[in-house]
């Protein structure tokens, strides 16, 4: 009686380890586990870098070069984009408001837009894909060429001289480069009003300055900064864990995009959530 | 000396035997003492039982083929690995045991130079080979370049025209040199190098192989090198010991290492194809 039995679940069991959904749900598990590790590690080396500030005036070098590399290089192609997303809004939202005879609000909505949202996220993906994989890719390589152990050997904490000065000069440079894309995104949003929707440019500035709060703005430098902490964090992590030579810098640097840009919308939820309700 | 004499090693076991540790001749004095050293990484058994001394002041030169646990072995010297059983002892520090204070003052005492110099690219010479001296040791910027001047020309480099370039604007040599130069700026006790000649013209390994022995007789330091090269441990070991899947096989001088009948060390001698060495890859680990 048991026999059949046992042989009737084995077959199961076999059957269920072959399918093809368990395996899908075994890797999602599994891919879920492994980012859940790497936050977890991240956050650990956040903490790390978190304790060596105090002697950031050591590495004033670095930090002062690693704010030139991040924010005046970034600065161009982040007002560049941010400006064209500003007339795009304004040609998609203009428009409908035209209908309603209500346009004059269109400064309100397209300030309130870029600060609380566009300019920290777009400011957020240009460091990610920019400055992020980059830093990745340098220390992958410096791993790989021994540059982190001849540090260790010599008694330098890679932590301190490395991934300190690069996610502070992200912080110092994000809220920058945030205000302004927020600036340019406006700008750019009141150039079209003007142009499409024969609004004047003060008008759409002073329809922004009615409905903007402080809250607006200062909330998404705040966001813009808790962003860099990611950013700097998983790109540092990624590249100081490289393996596996050449290949290995190059998974280090998708990686870390691939990362921040999750990490980042996941705090962007969690913040903007927290805001709205702190507002309420 | 374990290996020696013209036994014949039929058996895997005989092969692999670590050799037997030997008091420390009359007048020298261990610096460095290796016990019982294991390392794993996953099921991989990397080092299986090292037992070495390295005297104070003599050039050790370790040999061994590809994966034969060098690099791991210095790595422990280097305090970057900690074994998972057995000691590293150098002088009356335990590596294993050591406090970061500890380690600090140790790593004050040793230098290394790596494979491939290691610079950190994104600095000058000046600022790579000073690096110990400003964020170890908080000296002033005149000092540091002074010191690095001085270090630079201790190994034959024209310090004043390369102090303010990029590593990647120097030939493989000057880069390796830079590097002892910098493993030497905080006047270490011990100098560990990994594989220093790999890569380079015959020229330039001459170059690193006498700078080496000349930092030894100038600076009386502890030299313990990791190579594959043997013409370079020729020239520059007092000892040569042979590391044959994670353990010492053989000890000995110059001339007992060159007598010695071990397989493992005729083929590196004769630098033939067949032999334990290259059969080692081919057959899965004892107790890995």
């Amino acid at each position: 009686m048991a026999e059949p039995y046992r042989k009737k679940t084995t077959q199961m069991t076999e059957r269920l380890e072959v399918s093809p959904a368990v395996a899908v749900v075994e890797e999602i598990g599994r891919a879920i586990g492994r980012k859940a590790t790497i936050a977890g590690r991240a956050t650990l080396l956040f903490v790390d870098a978190c304790s060596y500030v105090s002697q950031a005036n050591r590495s004033l070098p670095v930090l002062i070069r690693q704010v030139e590399t991040s924010g005046f290089g970034s600065l161009l192609v982040l007002a560049l984009i941010a400006g064209l997303t500003g007339m795009i809004m304004a040609v998609q939202t203009g428009t409908a408001l035209q209908q309603y005879g209500i346009v004059n609000q269109l400064g309100a909505i397209i300030g309130a837009t870029f600060c609380r949202e566009m300019g920290p996220i777009w400011a957020a993906v240009i460091i990610l894909a920019r400055v992020g994989a980059s830093m990745a890719a340098e220390i992958g390589t410096m791993v790989v060429n021994e540059e982190v152990d001849a540090l260790r050997s010599m008694s330098i904490n890679p932590v301190r001289f490395l991934v300190m000065p690069r996610i502070l000069a992200l912080v110092i440079a994000m809220p920058i480069l945030t205000a302004v894309a927020d600036w340019v995104g406006m700008f750019g949003g009141a150039l079209i009003s003007n142009i499409t929707f024969h609004s004047s440019i003060s008008q759409f500035m002073t329809s922004a300055q009615q409905g903007l709060t402080g809250m607006d703005f200062f909330s998404g430098l705040f966001k813009s900064a808790v962003f860099a902490c990611i950013i700097g964090t998983i790109a540092c992590d990624r590249g100081l864990n490289t393996t596996d030579g050449a290949e290995g810098v190059g998974k280090a640097t998708t990686d870390s995009v691939v990362l921040n840009i999750v990490f980042v919308l996941l705090a962007d939820l969690i913040m903007t959530s927290f805001i709205q309700l702190w507002l309420k | 000396m374990a290996g020696n004499g013209t036994q014949s090693y039929g058996v895997r076991d005989k092969l692999e035997a670590a050799a037997p540790l030997t008091p420390p001749p009359p007048g020298k004095e261990v610096l460095i003492k290796i016990r019982e050293l294991h390392k794993r990484f996953g099921s991989r058994h990397i080092l299986r039982g090292i037992n070495m001394d390295v005297y104070k002041g003599e050039t050790l030169v370790i040999l061994g083929g590809s994966g034969s646990g060098k690099t791991t072995l210095i790595r422990h010297l280097m305090g970057m690995l900690r074994s998972d059983e057995g000691a590293v002892t150098v002088g009356d520090l335990n590596l294993n045991k050591a406090t970061p204070a500890e380690m600090e003052t140790y790593r004050k005492r040793m230098g290394v130079v790596f494979q491939g110099a290691a610079l950190l690219n994104s600095l000058t010479v000046l600022e790579n080979v000073g690096l110990p001296l400003v964020e170890v040791d908080h000296k002033p910027a005149a000092e540091v370049r002074t010191r690095v001047i001085e270090s630079l020309r201790k190994v034959y480099l024209p310090a004043e025209e390369i102090l303010d370039l990029k590593p990647a604007s120097l030939s493989g040599g000057m880069r390796k040199r830079v590097g002892i130069a910098r493993a030497i700026i905080q006047e270490p006790e011990i100098i560990l190098y990994d594989e220093p000649t790999t890569g380079l013209d015959p020229v330039t390994v001459n170059g690193v192989n006498e700078l080496t022995l000349e930092l030894q007789k100038t600076l009386g330091v502890t030299s313990l090198v990791i190579t594959h090269d043997l013409h370079a441990a020729n020239m520059i070991a007092d000892r040569i010991a042979m590391l044959y899947l994670g353990r010492i096989i053989a000890v000995g001088t110059k001339e007992e290492i060159a007598a010695n009948q071990h397989p493992v060390l005729q083929q590196l001698l004769t630098g033939s194809t067949h032999g334990p060495l290259t059969e080692a890859y081919l057959q899965p680990k004892k107790g890995a």
